[in-house]
């Protein structure tokens, strides 16, 4: 018997006619690591939760077919049963939280203490799970008061602690820097190790494919496969259900590098291997590479041989003035603090013009202070912060909105209408455009991001990543000259992620200035022009994508990891 | 985050105390007072707690309270020494105004007794963690339900706060004026109301499932991360309680008070 056995699983959710699980069949073997992969709606998130019996027991609605976990039927047995043989981590940690517990420490035991285990066990287990996951430090914190990476850490340590025996994870990285998301991964690999069977929705099919062994394709409610990620990620109608392949298959794809079996290799090192023992030019593989990264990665001969140090010429390079056309944001000896006396930034000078800038770091590392200073929402405590030549640290938020835009991460914080054209239009009417105006502008916004057949929905009807372009739709319409967007990126999959490039492009090519801030190191290689790396309240780099992805010591100290084309192109050089 | 609870743990022998000891104390001090129905208890209990917090270095926190209750009590002065229904003998006239004996004697009697309940629940409050509070009211039966409510007050609150100033910051960013005169201001209310209520909903649900992931609706007996065993100053504190409550309720009952 397997440990989980799904069967002619079918569900629809309430007031819906259209079913959200569509005929599901499959097993699922004890100490296996399972990804789940598919566009936004396919019914990831839905199947995870029908695996804890929150669907039907929860969510109601139309229930067909048959969920067995560990022999457990999920339909009928109580949730609080089912929960200890499986945990569920949610996408975002934040309404993880019990929300009755005022430490981290107090947080990780509540499960633990309502399954009624004995006080010493609970005390041994959450200390355990938070050094393993590195928050030990953060015990007696509040866990309100922790960054996002920091809580999705919190979280995973809060159900890991119950021990269950299966653990499903619903795109739990999606809110973590590249290196916190890497230790995530390399955590849940290593509980996959001790027997824990894991399964993982994740939109980053280079982890799924390095980690997972097997994948389940999903689309529209249906399982289309469910085989290794080889043969997975090797079909040929892959991105028919809006799933890019990994960068290393696609690679393989390109220049017919097949495995023995028939297949593309997924991950970095079967790659390499294959490579290496194929005996192929690396030359020309590098030739090929460089096609498929642009002119700003190609340069390879230059790129290696010079290992500029970037966190000694970032502030110069920060400071050196463009053009006064092109001059937007000046900040010179920014100082900023949140509780006097414990600066965030002691001294920050930066240049911006119109190139479409990224800035990247780690979780608290002062991305989205920085912009809220830019934005006027925070003031800073000293120093000198202009736009195009005017100073504008005394000015409100308001009198800034029709020359700056800013995109929150969580597009639920500004909607308030009741339908999404009177959304877009709340922004252009609000700096002054008359009825006509804000409503051409709407319209063209909400063609912009792909939504203007739903203009009359009201936009709590839509899904999350819809409602994100609602946002980025209202910002759009004010036509300002600066657009910042933050983590733009989140809970989009492939296709958004691509209509969100788009916008970038589009925006640059009118003049205008964006600035995004984001963990996505392979979208930002290739949406950006100018990146600023930061720690810990500091520019530690400012350069071209290809500047600042080749310099190790930059990356590290800011807790990233380059492309994962990047690190390709130096495998093969180095093979060269 | 910004706490809305008045407890800090300053590491004093009162915060060192067991709640439940504290609640004694609590009690006794409201009701030996009005059992005796003397001024002079009013003035015994009163002076205990300034002592009590004084002593536990919490007079300070304490002292915006006492603040507060100071401009209830002279409302209560003012209204009583002037229109006391028992009005009799004159004690001063301020000009057309005229303060009785009767009603300053009442109004005293009232002003303690909320000046001695505001000192005894500052005790209580600015000593005791609520979630504390909380687990060892469960551990003697209180709902666990009920005690997930009380909890979460003190931790959602907060947080619903900070989230509406993250919408304030959104809309002020669509341009919207949030400074001004009155008018702008009311309808630079209307745009929070919706996201607050609306995230509040989702989060809600959300935190509902989050619970029943981590096993809140089990049948099986929960435990407890802490025990928090009874000191000899809780046992002090505890039989003082009763027995100074016994002797004025006897002493009453006899007719000697």
């Amino acid at each position: 018997m397997s440990l989980i056995e799904i069967n002619n699983l079918k569900y629809r959710y309430p007031g819906t006619t259209e079913l959200a699980l569509d005929d599901i069949s499959l097993n699922i073997e004890k100490g296996q690591f399972i990804g789940i992969a598919g566009e936004n709606g396919a019914g990831k998130s839905t199947l995870s939760q029908a695996l804890l019996g929150l669907i039907p027991q929860f969510y109601k609605g139309a229930y067909g077919g048959s969920v067995v976990v560990d022999g457990l039927t999920a339909k009928t047995a109580p949730v609080a049963e089912l929960c200890s043989k499986a945990g569920l981590v949610f996408q975002n940690p934040f309404n993880q939280l019990s929300g009755a517990k005022d430490t981290v420490y107090d947080e990780v035991g509540f499960g633990l203490q309502n399954l009624g285990i004995e006080p010493s066990e609970i005390h041994s287990r959450v200390e355990d799970v938070l050094k393993r996951f590195g928050i030990w430090e953060f015990r007696d914190r509040n866990p309100f008061d922790l960054s996002g990476g920091q809580l999705q850490r919190v979280a995973i340590a809060s159900v890991l602690a119950m021990n269950p025996d299966i653990l499903i994870l619903d795109e739990p990285t999606s809110q973590l820097d590249p290196a916190g998301s890497e230790e995530v991964f390399h955590t849940v690999d290593e509980l996959a190790e001790t027997g824990i069977t894991i399964i993982m929705i994740e939109q980053k099919m280079e982890k799924l494919a390095e980690y997972c062994d097997k994948i389940m394709l999903m689309h529209h409610g249906k399982l289309i496969d469910f085989d290794t990620p080889e043969k997975i990620f090797s079909r040929e109608d892959l991105m028919e259900y809006g799933v890019v392949p990994p960068v290393y298959t696609e690679f393989a794809r390109k220049n017919d590098l097949r495995l023995p079996d028939g297949n593309y290799p997924v991950t970095i090192k079967k790659l390499l291997d294959l490579i290496k023992t194929g005996n192929f030019d690396c030359k020309k593989l590098m030739t090929s590479l460089g096609k498929i990264t642009g002119p700003e990665f190609c340069d390879l001969e230059e790129g290696t041989g010079e290992k500029q140090n970037l966190i000694e010429g970032a502030v110069s390079e920060a400071a050196v003035s463009p053009e006064s056309s092109d001059r937007t944001f000046i900040v010179e000896d920014l100082h900023f603090s949140y509780i006097e006396g414990r600066e965030i930034f002691k001294g920050i000078n930066l240049s911006l013009d119109r190139r479409p800038t990224v800035i990247i770091g780690q979780n608290g590392a002062g991305k989205t202070t920085l912009v809220r200073i830019l934005k006027g929402l925070l003031k800073p405590d000293s120093g000198r912060l202009s736009f195009e030549d005017q100073d504008i640290a005394s000015k409100t938020v308001a009198e800034l909105a029709g020359k700056v835009g800013y995109v929150f991460q969580n597009p639920d914080d500004q909607i308030f209408k009741y339908n999404v054209l009177d959304e877009v239009m709340f922004g252009p009417l609000n700096i002054g455009m008359t009825r006509e105006e804000a409503e051409t502008r709407a319209h063209e916004a909400l063609k912009t991001v792909g939504l203007d057949e739903v203009s009359r929905k009201n936009p709590y009807d839509l899904e999350l990543s819809d409602r994100k372009m609602v946002a980025i739709a209202s910002v759009l319409a004010m036509d300002t000259d600066v657009i910042i967007l933050d983590e733009p990126t989140i809970a989009q999959d492939y296709k958004g992620r691509e209509k969100i490039r788009e916008i970038i492009r589009d925006l640059s090519s009118r003049g205008k200035l964006v600035i995004a801030i984001l963990h996505d190191m392979d979208f930002v290689s290739k949406s950006f022009e100018r990146v600023i790396a930061m720690a810990h309240g500091e520019i530690l780099a400012d350069g071209t994508p290809d500047e600042i992805f080749r310099n190790h010591q930059v990356l590290e100290k800011a807790a990233l990891t380059p492309p994962h084309l990047v690190a390709l192109m130096e495998e093969l050089d180095m093979g060269k | 985050m910004k706490s809305i609870s008045l407890y800090a743990d300053n590491g004093s022998w009162l915060v060192k105390l067991h709640p439940f000891s504290k609640m004694f104390y609590l009690v006794a001090a409201i009701l030996i007072p009005l059992i005796a129905g003397r001024i002079f208890m009013f003035a015994i209990t009163v002076f205990a707690s300034i002592c009590m917090l004084g002593s536990a270095r919490m007079l300070k926190k304490a002292l915006p309270l006492i603040a507060f209750s100071f401009t209830i009590i002279l409302t209560v002065f003012i209204i009583q020494g002037i229109f006391y229904k028992d009005n009799d003998s004159l004690l001063l006239s301020l000009g057309p105004v005229s303060f009785y004996r009767e009603g300053l004697l009442y109004s005293s009697h009232i002003g303690l007794n909320i000046l001695n309940m505001l000192l005894s629940f500052s005790i209580l409050v600015l000593s005791t963690s609520p979630s504390e509070l909380v687990e060892e009211l469960e551990k003697k039966g209180f709902s666990p339900k009920l005690g997930y409510i009380i909890n979460s007050v003190f931790q959602i609150v907060p947080e619903m706060m900070g989230t509406m100033h993250t919408i304030s910051d959104a809309q002020r960013s669509r341009g919207m004026e949030t400074e001004g005169r009155l008018m702008t201001r009311i309808k630079a209310f209307l745009p929070l109301i919706s996201p607050v209520v609306m995230s509040a909903l989702t989060s809600t649900r959300e935190r509902a499932i989050a619970l029943e992931v981590r096993g809140f609706g089990s049948k099986m007996q929960k435990t407890y991360l802490y025990s928090h065993p009874y000191s000899t100053a809780d046992q002090i504190m505890k039989w003082v309680s009763i027995l100074c409550l016994f002797l004025v309720i006897t002493l009453r009952v006899t007719g000697i008070l």
